[in-house]
């Protein structure tokens, strides 16, 4: 294989790797357990899914709706479609919609199932506030998502999540109908390691899945800086974003803080949430990151060996 | 290994293929002669260069040998960065087959030098009448689209474009998937 000018991240995809193992583990275990207490759980579960399919496929309409974005074409903003045509084509994706949200604060979103429908959105405030490198790194991110198909991840791995959430909280409504199952002598007992099970699922799951998000992201943060090559440049977007976030009042922020999971930057105060259950790493994280690869990739390309022999016989040997 | 590449999130630069920009070399006959286009005498590469001064200075490089080869073969080579922050090396010459040979080997060297996955696309510029149009090549799928800016800024002339394209049939590689004829504004030629 050729040498390569950017470098790879290990580490990173073993941890993505065990974190989704572990959350087909538990749910392997669950279901084991609703299949155990019987067939009325199994409805549930399915019911489940299916309230889950809907929203996969309403929620990219539902979060651009929510937001107020609105689908802006070429004419109307010639600079972000010139850039996004870029990369897309060196992304190699089909174009995506873009949509502008009228917002100060300044952030972006990528949603939609597939490639071929995905919308992304910036706010009014991003576009104004970052310089054209720095928006295009932060479309590049977005991009990213898209390419790696985020909204899709998330969902299913959200899936039995929310089914758990949903037997937990709909707990003694359920034991009217469901969880019969020959052991008479069991049926308090087995509504108990249901419900148990149940809350254990959720709660695991649920930081198993903001792992997860938070995997996604530096993903994407890695996959902007190889489309664009200037990690130093999303390095510098996101420090803008987030010292602009700490400046805007509370109140405007809470307004979008349910779309949190879809932004290129939760829209919390700094350093109010522990890292651990928030769906985004924390900024020095991330720049830590982008720093280390673009130190990386001036090591790669400083290596004499990385431009290769070839060049010796290459058309432009000197 | 695609759907562990999206499981794992990991993102790879598409490479780039060059072996159907040679295409466009048989396809020339039938686009001025049939189609009526007069040649434009221009075709640029373009790609994105990476943010670091070492690569800088391998285009410094790449500019030194692209003058050598131009003073050989009577090629006028010369390049630009605009405001997307995109490279071009454009290249001027009457013979048309000498240009696509030029833009080969321009793409041939950024390749060799691992750098493949930077190519964007290579554009040669054609005349309908006083009107420039555009055949694209995309090094991600190794075909060509037609691109025919109208007017104003952020407007193409599709139904020109879907003529041309209807009108090469078999002769180029045209691109099928149309959300991939991505419009490139700013071309230098």
């Amino acid at each position: 294989m050729r040498a390569r000018w950017y470098g790879g991240d290990t580490g990173l995809t073993v941890r993505m790797f065990v974190t989704m193992f572990l959350l087909f583990a538990i749910y392997l275990a669950f279901l084991a357990v609703l299949f155990w207490a019987g067939a009325g759980y199994i409805t549930v579960a399915v019911v489940g899914a299916a309230l889950l399919l809907v929203q996969y496929f309403y929620s990219d309409r539902l979060v651009l709706w929510s937001l107020g974005a609105r689908i802006v074409s070429p004419t109307d903003e010639p600079e972000l479609h010139g850039m996004l045509d870029r990369l897309a084509a060196l992304a190699d994706l089909p174009k995506p919609r873009l949509a502008v949200v009228d917002s100060e604060i300044p952030n972006a979103l990528a949603t939609g199932r597939s490639q071929r429908s995905s919308v992304v959105a910036v706010t009014r405030g991003l576009a104004e506030r970052l310089d054209p490198p720095e928006l295009e790194a932060v479309l590049a991110h977005e991009l990213t998502h898209v390419k790696n198909r985020d909204v899709t991840v998330i969902t299913i791995a959200s899936f039995l999540s929310t089914v758990a959430f949903f037997v937990m909280r709909n707990f003694a409504f359920m034991g009217l109908y469901g969880g019969r199952r020959g052991r008479d002598q069991g049926g308090a007992g087995a509504f108990a390691i249901v419900y148990l099970a149940s809350l254990l699922v959720w709660l695991i799951s649920f930081f198993l899945i903001r792992a997860l998000s938070r995997y996604r992201e530096y993903a994407a943060d890695r996959g902007s800086a190889i489309i664009t090559g200037a990690p130093s440049q999303l390095a510098s977007a996101l420090l803008k974003i987030s010292g602009t976030m700490q400046r805007i009042p509370q109140r405007d922020l809470r307004e979008v803080e349910g779309m949190n999971a879809f932004f290129i930057f939760p829209a919390v105060g700094a350093g109010s949430v522990m890292e651990l259950f928030s769906t985004h790493p924390s900024l020095e994280h991330r720049l830590a990151r982008l720093e280390r690869m673009q130190r990386e990739m001036e090591g790669r390309l400083e290596d004499p060996g990385h431009s290769s022999g070839a060049d010796a016989s290459g058309p432009f040997a000197a | 290994m695609r759907i562990l590449d999206i499981l794992l999130g990991r993102t790879r630069p598409v490479p780039s293929r060059l072996d159907s920009l040679f295409a466009i070399s048989t396809a020339y006959l039938t686009l001025t002669a049939d189609l009526g286009l007069m040649p434009g005498g221009r075709a640029a590469v373009c790609f994105r260069p990476i943010d670091s001064a070492r690569f800088e200075a391998l285009g410094v490089d790449l500019q030194g040998i692209l003058k050598i080869s131009g003073e050989e073969t009577g090629v006028a080579i010369r390049t630009t960065t605009d405001s997307y922050g995109f490279q071009w090396v454009t290249v001027e010459s009457s013979d048309f087959q000498e240009l696509v040979s030029t833009i080969h080997l321009v793409s041939l060297n950024l390749e060799d030098r691992g750098f493949g996955d930077r190519l964007l696309a290579a554009v040669f510029s054609f005349l309908d009448g006083k009107r420039p149009i555009y055949w694209v090549y995309n090094y991600k799928r190794g075909s060509f689209y037609p691109f025919v800016p109208g007017g104003a800024p952020g407007q193409r002339d599709n139904a020109r474009e879907l003529r041309l394209a209807a009108a090469i049939g078999q002769e180029l590689p045209v691109e099928k998937d149309m959300e991939r004829w991505y419009p490139l504004w700013e071309v230098p030629v």
